[in-house]
């Protein structure tokens, strides 16, 4: 990794740090590619430019599966909901169907009377055959055979591995991934290899999960976050000084067959995070993650 | 007879007392009272108590002549560039208008927020779908509901792609239920299916060119 990663990686930090949206800094990620390019034209800056980065570069995909259902109302958002749905109710103009049902109460009331005579009626002849009460029980009808599916199942709650948990909430995958000799638990990385781009380096980590056919889209070629990760200083050397980790975020579409039972990733939620990934991490990570 | 007299002009001087007090209390309110527009038949805003009064149409910027005939030109379609996303359309559709719209009004208002420029924000016509079912007994289908399909339409101008993710998150994690969302690129296509055809126009310019 020459230089130009160097630069790109240090603007694109300074750009995602401040999660700043200005137009005149440049998204680090595309320039990725026009500098392997201009590397071969200019030569005689590519002397400067050889030195090579300390830093490790790493891209991490952020994969999200969005909730379900809605959420539950909480009381005071009930209490509001009732009370927009009387108003609405209250000044509201009757609908055509309710004035059907008023028309042929009338005509029956009219119809029952003595003095009732056929001839004067209007001629409406298939709405005396098919009362707009007969209508409605019929939709009562069809609406009691209506089942709806459970909203809230508690055991796939408790399963973390299941992507049917937590229907209301949005879920994020973790994966335990071997990290310089030991299993963490973090966002599926990998390492950034010479002429791709980041995001295609994400889409690498996703694709290279094992057992997993998870497709996802992509939300941008331009990462969301960074982790900046130095390594103790007994295994720091001269070429590696530590990591940078970019994140990327991605909406599942399809999740494909099921994983295994003991497949290393896990479906949590932004709350839960805290209890599989390092503090420092999570830190990181919390900043860009919405949880609405 | 004497009492009696007495009695009358004690009457008559306390019917003069009375009017008398009455006559200064009505000279009394007219001097709170403002002289001049009691009597003006148009009603004045408290606040602007000078309001059309003298010379101001000089004071009022220069409106340009309307033009009768103002053909609509499209807006110019931003190409995209390295770090932004060119004409970007924004379209949500749904059965229920009041969440589409409101839907529609979010999006708009978190561009504003967002710093993202809005070119246009316009509404597609509502197409109407019928639902037919087939009769228990019997070939025929009747029409057991009709669905309308609304669509509204943000459009932006220039979309950078640090902002995309966060934007395109924050829409789908606000989704409501029963709406799509879809983002696509502005066309000149897009621009021309918004106008109503003219058939005899059509008709009239095939006939010249023939």
């Amino acid at each position: 990794m020459a230089a130009p990663c160097r630069r790109m990686a240090a603007r694109s930090l300074f750009h995602f740090l401040s999660f700043s949206r200005t137009a005149g800094g440049n998204s680090g990620f595309r320039q990725f590619s026009s500098t392997s390019v201009h590397r071969a034209t200019l030569q005689t800056k590519s002397v400067t430019e050889k030195a090579s980065s300390p830093w490790t570069l790493m891209a991490a995909v952020c994969l999200q599966r969005l909730p379900v259902i809605s959420a539950d109302c909480g009381p005071i958002e009930r209490k509001f909901r009732d009370m927009m749905l009387q108003l609405e109710l209250e000044k509201s103009l009757l609908s055509d169907h309710e004035l059907r049902l008023l028309e042929d109460a009338e005509r029956m009331s009219r119809k029952q009377a003595d003095d009732y005579d056929s001839d004067e009626e209007d001629e409406r002849g298939d709405q005396e055959i098919v009362l707009a009460q007969d209508l409605e029980d019929s939709w009562e009808q069809k609406l009691k055979s209506f089942q709806p599916a459970l909203r809230v199942t508690a055991d796939a709650d408790k399963d973390l591995t299941s992507l049917e948990r937590c229907l209301a909430d949005s879920l994020l995958l973790v994966a335990e991934q071997q990290v310089g000799g030991e299993k963490l638990w973090l966002l599926p990385q990998t390492q950034w290899q010479e002429g791709e781009t980041l995001r295609q380096t994400a889409e690498r980590a996703l694709a290279s999960l094992p057992a997993a056919g998870f497709k996802a889209t992509f939300l941008g070629n331009a990462p969301c976050g960074v982790y900046k990760y130095k390594l103790p200083k007994a295994a720091r050397t001269e070429s590696s000084v530590g990591t940078k980790v970019f994140f990327f975020k991605a909406i599942l579409s399809d999740s494909g067959p099921p994983a295994a039972p003991n497949a290393p990733f896990l479906w949590v939620k932004k709350n839960e995070l805290q209890r599989y990934l390092k503090p420092a991490y999570v830190m990181k990570v919390d900043r860009f993650i919405l949880d609405l | 007879m004497n009492a009696v007299f007495r009695k009358l002009q004690v009457s008559v001087t306390q019917q003069a007392c009375v009017l008398n007090q009455a006559l200064a209390l009505c000279r009394a309110t007219p001097s709170s009272q403002h002289p001049v527009w009691a009597s003006v038949s148009e009603r004045q805003y408290k606040s602007m108590p000078t309001h059309g009064i003298g010379r101001w149409r000089h004071l009022l910027p220069k409106e340009a002549p309307k033009k009768k005939k103002d053909k609509h030109q499209m807006k110019e379609i931003m190409a995209e560039t390295d770090t932004t996303y060119g004409t970007l359309n924004v379209k949500v559709s749904g059965y229920d208008m009041t969440v589409v719209e409101h839907y529609s009004q979010y999006i708009h208002n978190l561009c504003n927020r967002l710093g993202i420029k809005v070119a246009e924000s316009y509404a597609l016509p509502t197409k109407s779908t019928e639902v037919m079912l087939m009769q228990e007994q019997g070939t025929k289908m009747y029409v057991d509901a009709v669905l309308k399909t609304h669509e509204r339409v943000v459009q932006l101008s220039r979309l950078d792609t640090a902002v995309c993710p966060v934007f395109m998150d924050v829409l789908l994690k606000n989704q409501p239920e029963g709406v799509e969302l879809s983002v696509k690129e502005h066309t000149e296509a897009d621009f021309q299916a918004r106008f109503k055809g003219r058939p005899e126009l059509e008709g009239l310019i095939a006939q010249m060119s023939h």
